[in-house]
């Protein structure tokens, strides 16, 4: 059992939902009309690409084109996260690539070997949607992350370097700032967990479902999939701020400023 | 030797000259007082002095050593510094404590039998240890800071206005522990007339200002 194919016809029913939004937006004067047809446009086309792009891959099925793959959605996502964060790309984006790297693909592993139990652990099906859901909630989390310590350590830039006169090391006049943006950066993910099942369906989990997936087997997958999103989550985040650590600092421990952008 | 020599330095922030071509050397052991109206730089002197910012001139010496990354960790480690900023920490006093001894250089020096004596010594209740350090008032977080500082066992003090809100006999009493201690090299920043007394030099930091070159 597979998932109906969507009609042309039924793809026209469902764009034409989309005048709802446009029809509201006409009467309230939202604005918002321009900008919902052209999200709408960019979402067909990407998606259109990726649809074609990915039919390729996994026909093709090449260990090293899938690795390749992800790898570079690894640096698209490395990007993504210092474009949203206040950081220059400079002295970043290298070791930032290569720690979102080393856990993503790390966990991705892992996983597809000993949870999944796959014979080809790049195997395409596998290998690059579990990597694009691991990586972008990940994504998310590091932009948090990073932000929340450049924050802090400049809102409390008194209290770092009155620590730093009673003796701490850097590291250890920071580890209150990590231990924050840790926290803050990871209690969404915890919070999506926790709620999982109740309040929503993931969106894989329905996939599967229409997929023709018994719903047990679609929980089994779920789960797995959270449990290795929360762990990559972890080490992403912690690599990013250990990364800014060393990073955002002169040889005298104090906040490199120039590393911020706009300065 | 001097223990601290300040040698030509001019520092700037935001391109505004704060000081220049300022000279001061202190020996072991010396108590000084440093004064002048607000603005002027004194903060920034001590800033300079722990490696908190660079001149844009001239050199400071450590124990004879000129300025550099490792000499400013050092100094950090030999100094005990009391900053005027109130903002030192969070949560309870004692998180905040078992914090600070929690460094590795100032492992096993939190004796609570102490800190006990230290906090009666200026009249504090030892139920201060589990108040907020943010809901302290001023004299409270000052009285904090110094018995602090004094658990570290430095010998070297850089105090900045730590005597400012506390009343005058409590003005006294840690004015006289600082400035009676010999062995202690203090310099200390502040409004306070309590600390222009004998033994202690006085850097008038406007007339050491006024006659100086600019610097570029």
């Amino acid at each position: 059992m597979s998932a109906t194919d969507i009609t042309p016809a039924g793809m026209a029913f469902c764009f034409l939902l989309l005048l709802i939004p446009v029809l509201i937006s006409y009467h309230l004067n939202l604005k918002l009309i321009n900008s919902t047809i052209e999200s709408a446009f960019r979402m067909t086309v990407q998606l259109a690409l990726a649809g074609f792009f990915l039919t390729f891959v996994f026909e093709l099925n090449n260990s090293l084109l899938n690795l390749a793959w992800v790898l570079t959605m690894v640096i698209v996502a490395s990007y993504a996260v210092l474009k949203n964060a206040q950081l220059k790309y400079g002295s970043f984006i290298v070791p930032l690539t290569l720690s979102f790297a080393l856990a993503n693909v790390g966990v991705l592993l892992y996983f597809n070997s000993l949870v999944i139990g796959l014979n080809d652990l790049f195997e395409a099906r596998y290998f690059i949607p579990i990597a694009g859901m691991v990586i972008g909630n990940s994504l998310r989390a590091n932009i948090v992350g990073i932000n929340d310590f450049c924050d802090q350590i400049q809102r409390n830039e008194n209290r770092y370097l009155s620590s730093l006169s009673l003796g701490a090391e850097k590291y250890e006049a920071l580890k209150p700032y990590l231990r924050k943006s840790l926290r803050n950066s990871i209690r969404p993910t915890l919070a999506n967990m926790a709620t999982v099942g109740i309040v929503f369906l993931p969106g894989m989990m329905t996939g599967q479902i229409i997929g023709g997936s018994s719903p047990l087997t679609a929980i089994e997958y779920q789960i797995a999939i959270m449990i290795a999103i929360y762990v990559s989550t972890v080490m992403n985040v912690m690599f990013g701020v250990i990364i800014l650590m060393h990073r955002g600092f002169d040889e005298y421990g104090m906040f490199r400023k120039d590393m911020l952008k706009g300065a | 030797m001097d223990l601290i020599k300040v040698e030509k330095v001019c520092a700037d922030a935001e391109g505004r000259s704060i000081l220049s071509d300022l000279n001061i050397s202190v020996s072991r052991g010396e108590k000084v007082l440093i004064k002048g109206r607000s603005g002027i730089g004194k903060t920034t002197i001590f800033r300079l002095l722990l490696g908190f910012k660079t001149p844009s001139f001239g050199t400071i010496y450590f124990e004879g050593r000129p300025m550099d990354p490792r000499l400013a960790w050092d100094i950090r480690k030999k100094v005990a510094h009391i900053s005027q900023d109130s903002d030192i920490g969070e949560g309870t006093v004692k998180e905040m404590l078992d914090g600070i001894f929690s460094y590795a250089a100032n492992k096993g020096m939190l004796i609570q039998e102490e800190l006990k004596l230290l906090l009666s010594e200026f009249s504090m209740r030892a139920d201060v240890l589990y108040k907020k350090f943010e809901n302290l008032s001023g004299g409270e977080k000052q009285r904090i800071a110094i018995i602090i500082s004094l658990l570290t066992k430095k010998d070297i003090f850089f105090l900045d206005e730590i005597t400012s809100d506390l009343d005058a006999k409590l003005k006294r009493k840690i004015v006289d522990m600082f400035v009676g201690n010999p062995s202690w090299t203090v310099l200390a920043i502040s409004h306070d007339a309590e600390w222009e007394r004998e033994g202690v030099r006085v850097i008038d930091l406007e007339k050491l200002q006024e006659n100086s070159n600019v610097c570029n």
